[in-house]
C-alpha cells in the first residue's frame, strides 16, 4: 500500500536521482518497498550502481538483491543481455538457488519462449509445489499471451488454496473487469473489502463495478460504497466525489417522481459537488468552468 | 526541546522523591506524639500533584511525536495500490520504446 506521504517521498526522490542530486540507493529501496513500477528508472539507476565497483561493494550483501532488482527491470525494458548478464552474476554467486531459477525462467519468458518458460516453471514447481510466486508467473504468462480463460482457471485454483493472498485477487478482479465479466468481479472485490476493510481504493473499485453494471439496487449500494471511499479518504478522492454525483443522478432518472429519499440524496450529490468545486478551485483553478459545465450538464439531465 | 522535556523529568522524579521522603518522616513525627496517620499532610499533596503533572509532561513529551491513527491522514491515506510485480508481464509496448540501449553490465 502507497500512502500519500510515502507518495510525496518517492516523487522527491525520484526527481532528485533524475536531476543527479544522489541518492539512488534510497530511491531504489524505496520502489522495492512500495512495490511500484519503475524499470526504465530502476534500470538506469541500478545499473550505474552496479558498474561503480566502490559504489557496489558499499552496499554488502545488498548487492544481490540489487542485481535482482535490475534484471526483472532490464526484462520490462526488454535489455535482454544486461538481464542475461545479472542472472549470470547472480548465478555464479548462488549456484543452487531456486529464486534464481525462478528469474531464469522469466527471462525465458521475455524472451517469449513460452514452451520453454513453462517447461523450467514445471520442474521448479515439482520440487517446491507450494510456490507462490511460480503459480502467479505461471497465470501471468497465461495473460500474456492473451490467454484469459486458462488465466482466470489457474488462478482460481491458486486461490482456493491461497485465499488469503490479496494481490492475486486483484488480479483475478482486473482479469473479469477487462473481459467484462463485472459479477465475477464484484465478488472478487467483496473479498477483498472483507480481508482490508480500510483500504478506500477497494471499496472504489467495487463502487465502479456495482455502477458499470447499473440497475437501481446497485446504483444505491454504489453509492454507499462511494461514500464509505470519501469517509475513509476524507474527501480527498476526486473520483468517489464524481460518483456520488453521478450515482444520485442514475438513481434520481431510476426513480422519477416516487422517491422517498429524494430530498436526502439530493442532499448528498449537492455535498459532493461543493466539495468538488472547492477541490478544483484550490488546485486546477483553470478547469473549474469546465466542472461548472459537467455539474451542470449533469442536473440538467433527469 | 528534547533536553528541556528530560530535565523536567528529572525534576519531576526529584519532587516525587522528596514527597515520599517528607511523608515517611511525617509518619515518623506521628509515631513520637502517638498520633493515628489519617493522611500525608497537604503541602506534600501539593508536592505529588505538582510531581504528577512534570512526569507526565515529560512522559508525553520526550519519547517523541505522535503518529495519527485517522484513516484519512497524511501518513495512513492510501492513495494507490501497489502494482501487481508477481503479475508482471512483458508483453508490452516498452519492447519499442527501449530505454538507452548502450548501458551494458561491466563485470
Amino acid at each position: 500500500m502507497v500512502g500519500a506521504a510515502e507518495e510525496a517521498q518517492l516523487a522527491r526522490l525520484e526527481n532528485q536521482v533524475d536531476n543527479g542530486g544522489g541518492g539512488a540507493w534510497e530511491y531504489l529501496s524505496l520502489v522495492r518497498k512500495l512495490k511500484v513500477r519503475r524499470s526504465d528508472k530502476v534500470f538506469k539507476h541500478g545499473l550505474s550502481i552496479l558498474n561503480d565497483h566502490k559504489q557496489r561493494s558499499g552496499l554488502g550483501g545488498e548487492e544481490w538483491t540489487l542485481y535482482e532488482q535490475v534484471a526483472v527491470a532490464a526484462m520490462d525494458c526488454q535489455c535482454l543481455d544486461v538481464a542475461k548478464d545479472c542472472i549470470k552474476a547472480l548465478r555464479k554467486q548462488f549456484p543452487e538457488s531456486k529464486r534464481i531459477g525462478r528469474l531464469e525462467a522469466m527471462f525465458l519468458e521475455a524472451k517469449g519462449l513460452w514452451a520453454d518458460a513453462e517447461k523450467a516453471y514445471s520442474s521448479l514447481l515439482e520440487d517446491n509445489p507450494l510456490d507462490q510466486v511460480i503459480h502467479k508467473r505461471r497465470v501471468a504468462m497465461a495473460k500474456d499471451q492473451g490467454n484469459f480463460s486458462v488465466a482466470i482457471e489457474r488462478l482460481n485454483k491458486y486461490l482456493e488454496i491461497f485465499m488469503a493472498d490479496q494481490d492475486a485477487w486483484r488480479e483475478l478482479a482486473e482479469i473479469y473487469v477487462s473481459l467484462q465479466l463485472y459479477k465475477q468481479a464484484a465478488f472478487c472485490y467483496e473479498e477483498l473489502i472483507l480481508s482490508q476493510p480500510t483500504v478506500p481504493l477497494y471499496h472504489l473499485a467495487y463502487a465502479d463495478v456495482l455502477y458499470t453494471l447499473g440497475g437501481l439496487e446497485n446504483y444505491q449500494l454504489a453509492k454507499k460504497y462511494y461514500a464509505s471511499t470519501i469517509d475513509l479518504t476524507g474527501g480527498k478522492n476526486t473520483r468517489a466525489l464524481y460518483g456520488i454525483c453521478l450515482c444520485s443522478i442514475a438513481i434520481g432518472q431510476l426513480t422519477k417522481g416516487r422517491n422517498k429519499e429524494d430530498k436526502d440524496s439530493f442532499e448528498l450529490q449537492s455535498l459532493a459537488s461543493t466539495a468538488l468545486e472547492k477541490e478544483y478551485k484550490k488546485r486546477a483553478s483553470d478547469k473549474l468552468p469546465l466542472l461548472a459545465a459537467t455539474l451542470r450538464n449533469l442536473k440538467l439531465q433527469p | 526541546m528534547m533536553n528541556l522535556g528530560f530535565t523536567i523529568g528529572v525534576l519531576g522524579v526529584l519532587i516525587l522523591s522528596h514527597a515520599a521522603y517528607s511523608t515517611i518522616q511525617y509518619r515518623g513525627l506521628l509515631k513520637i506524639v502517638e498520633e493515628e496517620f489519617s493522611g500525608p499532610p497537604m503541602n506534600v499533596v501539593l508536592e505529588l500533584l505538582v510531581g504528577l503533572v512534570l512526569c507526565l509532561w515529560a512522559a508525553l513529551s520526550v519519547p517523541g511525536k505522535f503518529i495519527s491513527i485517522h484513516p484519512d491522514s497524511d501518513d495512513n491515506r492510501i492513495v494507490s495500490l501497489p502494482d501487481n510485480l508477481d503479475f508482471m508481464i512483458f508483453n508490452h509496448r516498452g519492447k519499442v520504446l527501449q530505454p538507452d540501449t548502450g548501458m551494458k553490465l561491466k563485470c
